[in-house]
């Protein structure tokens, strides 16, 4: 591990602990499932680059760092889409045995009341860790590595799979909205012409 | 993590369709009602968890709406419902995916995390009761993983790569890796395989049969760390063999064309040989 890569991690430490996460009641409307929200992710990748140092197995730092990353999928996907953004999206299989995506999120009164921190951090730190995933993943191709690459790949598909699975959530919320947006000023128009020729 | 307080509930109903969506907003600027249509019960194949009907008193508290008629805002818009999650799946996502994802009782969406959890693993140990022990749906494999979840998969895989390394006395780092990569490299181009030989499965409800079906192998990767004697090791291994692939013999050979039944199962078994042979060999 030479000293610039030693640097890259501490620094992405520091930027995940200290500039993201703020002590609770500042700013957060949900401090502490912002703070579960990047443990992990933030935990996975600390590990991942500081781990060398401390562990010559390949095995432990394998284990360690998937099961981190599957620990963040399954909380982003189940408690911090639910409770920072209001969204949630999952897969299921009809009767005729066909697979959908089924996304659902919040009513638009209640997303518009959604703390903006919260889902600025929420997609940032998605983002983050997914680049910050693709920039290990280079490193250690340049060095052939292949087994850190597979780590790096598992982490990355993970990372990939929330970000698309919510992205898609959110413009189906935005479909949805804008649809009943225009069914209510189509009612409404018809009503008020009803009730102009009930009048007549 | 204890139970997280929500302070935004989210709404849930039992369809997910735009259809029932619109259905109901009709419904709610007609009536002008405040109350939440109940929810229908779910569908056989899942798992109950929390029993209790959508309650009211869900609703979060600033309904102050005097009864008028079409300003009604889309505040009792439900959204679409329960979701017995998937993971990778994964979820996967694991199975993930992740996912996953896995109806359910509507208020699963406002449900304490540890109702989630447990609600999850009671989903991955009746996945694996259905596709490994003998049961009354394994006729209907379409019913078998229909609430599929990459989570068991993922935990056997990594476990019979730490049972397999454990027992390793040298390059342990590589036979975990070699058995990480062969198992799910391998479970993508089965399903792959079958794909592409014209057959009729979801991606992932395959690649989450295949990983339970490891289920056998991980017992007998157990055992045979335990047991150091040859002729026990390949007579426990056999065992396992059969039993994985009599688990997954009913869903693969369902999914294809019967003359091509041969040629989707074939390479299941010589997967399963070859992970037998890791966990034979292995010294």
């Amino acid at each position: 591990m030479d000293p610039s890569q030693l640097k890259l991690g501490w620094d992405v430490a520091f930027v995940f602990l200290f500039k993201v996460y703020r002590p609770p009641g500042e700013n957060y409307a949900n401090p502490k499932t912002c703070f579960f929200h990047v443990l992990f992710k933030a935990g996975a990748l600390a590990f991942y680059i500081l781990s060398a140092l401390f562990f010559n197995s390949f095995v432990i730092i394998f284990v360690v760092t998937v099961l981190l990353s599957a620990l963040d999928f399954w909380v982003v996907k189940n408690v911090s889409g639910r409770i920072l953004v209001g969204l949630r999206w999952w897969n299921e299989i009809n009767d005729l045995g066909e697979s959908v995506w089924k996304f659902e999120s919040l009513d638009q009164e209640s997303l518009a009341r959604m703390n903006k921190k919260d889902s600025w951090l929420f997609w940032w730190t998605l983002y983050i860790t997914a680049v910050a995933w693709i920039v290990l993943g280079i490193f250690s191709l340049i060095r052939f590595q292949a087994d850190y690459c597979l780590i790096v790949g598992v982490c990355l598909t993970l990372s990939i799979a929330n970000i698309v699975g919510f992205t898609k959530c959110r413009k189906d919320a935005k479909k949805q909205f804008q649809q009943f947006a225009s069914q209510t000023i189509a009612s409404r128009v018809s009503s008020t012409i009803q009730s102009a020729f009930s009048v007549v | 993590m204890s139970h997280v307080s929500d302070t935004i509930p989210l709404h849930a109903s039992s369809q997910s369709d735009i259809d029932e969506i619109e259905n109901l907003i009709n419904t709610s600027i007609q009536s002008s009602s405040s109350t939440v249509l109940p929810a229908r019960p779910p569908s056989p194949p899942r798992i109950p968890v929390s029993a209790s009907p959508f309650i009211q008193s869900n609703l979060p508290p600033l309904q102050p709406k005097p009864q008028s008629t079409i300003q009604k805002p889309p505040s009792i818009v439900p959204s679409a419902p329960l979701p017995p999650l998937p993971p990778s799946s994964g979820n996967s996502a694991g199975g993930s995916i992740s996912g996953t994802g896995f109806g359910s009782p509507p208020n699963t969406l406002t449900e304490p995390v540890w109702d989630t959890v447990k609600r999850d693993l009671s989903r991955i140990v009746s996945n694996l009761k259905l596709v490994v022990f003998p049961n009354p749906y394994r006729e209907d494999p379409g019913k078998a993983l229909r609430d599929w979840d990459l989570w068991g998969p993922f935990f056997f895989i990594v476990f019979l790569g730490l049972a397999l390394s454990w027992s390793a006395s040298v390059k342990k780092s590589e036979v975990f890796a070699v058995a990480f990569a062969l198992l799910a490299a391998g479970a993508i181009i089965l399903t792959l395989n079958v794909l592409l030989l014209g057959g009729h499965i979801i991606f992932f409800q395959s690649l989450s049969l295949l990983g339970y079906c490891l289920f056998p192998l991980v017992i007998g990767a157990l055992v045979c760390m335990l047991k150091d004697n040859v002729i026990i090791k390949v007579i426990v291994v056999s065992v396992a063999l059969a039993w994985s692939s009599w688990a997954a013999y009913p869903f693969m050979s369902s999914a294809v064309n019967p003359r091509r039944k041969a040629l989707a199962l074939y390479p299941v078994f010589l997967m399963y040989v070859s992970v037998g042979f890791l966990i034979i060999a292995i010294d």
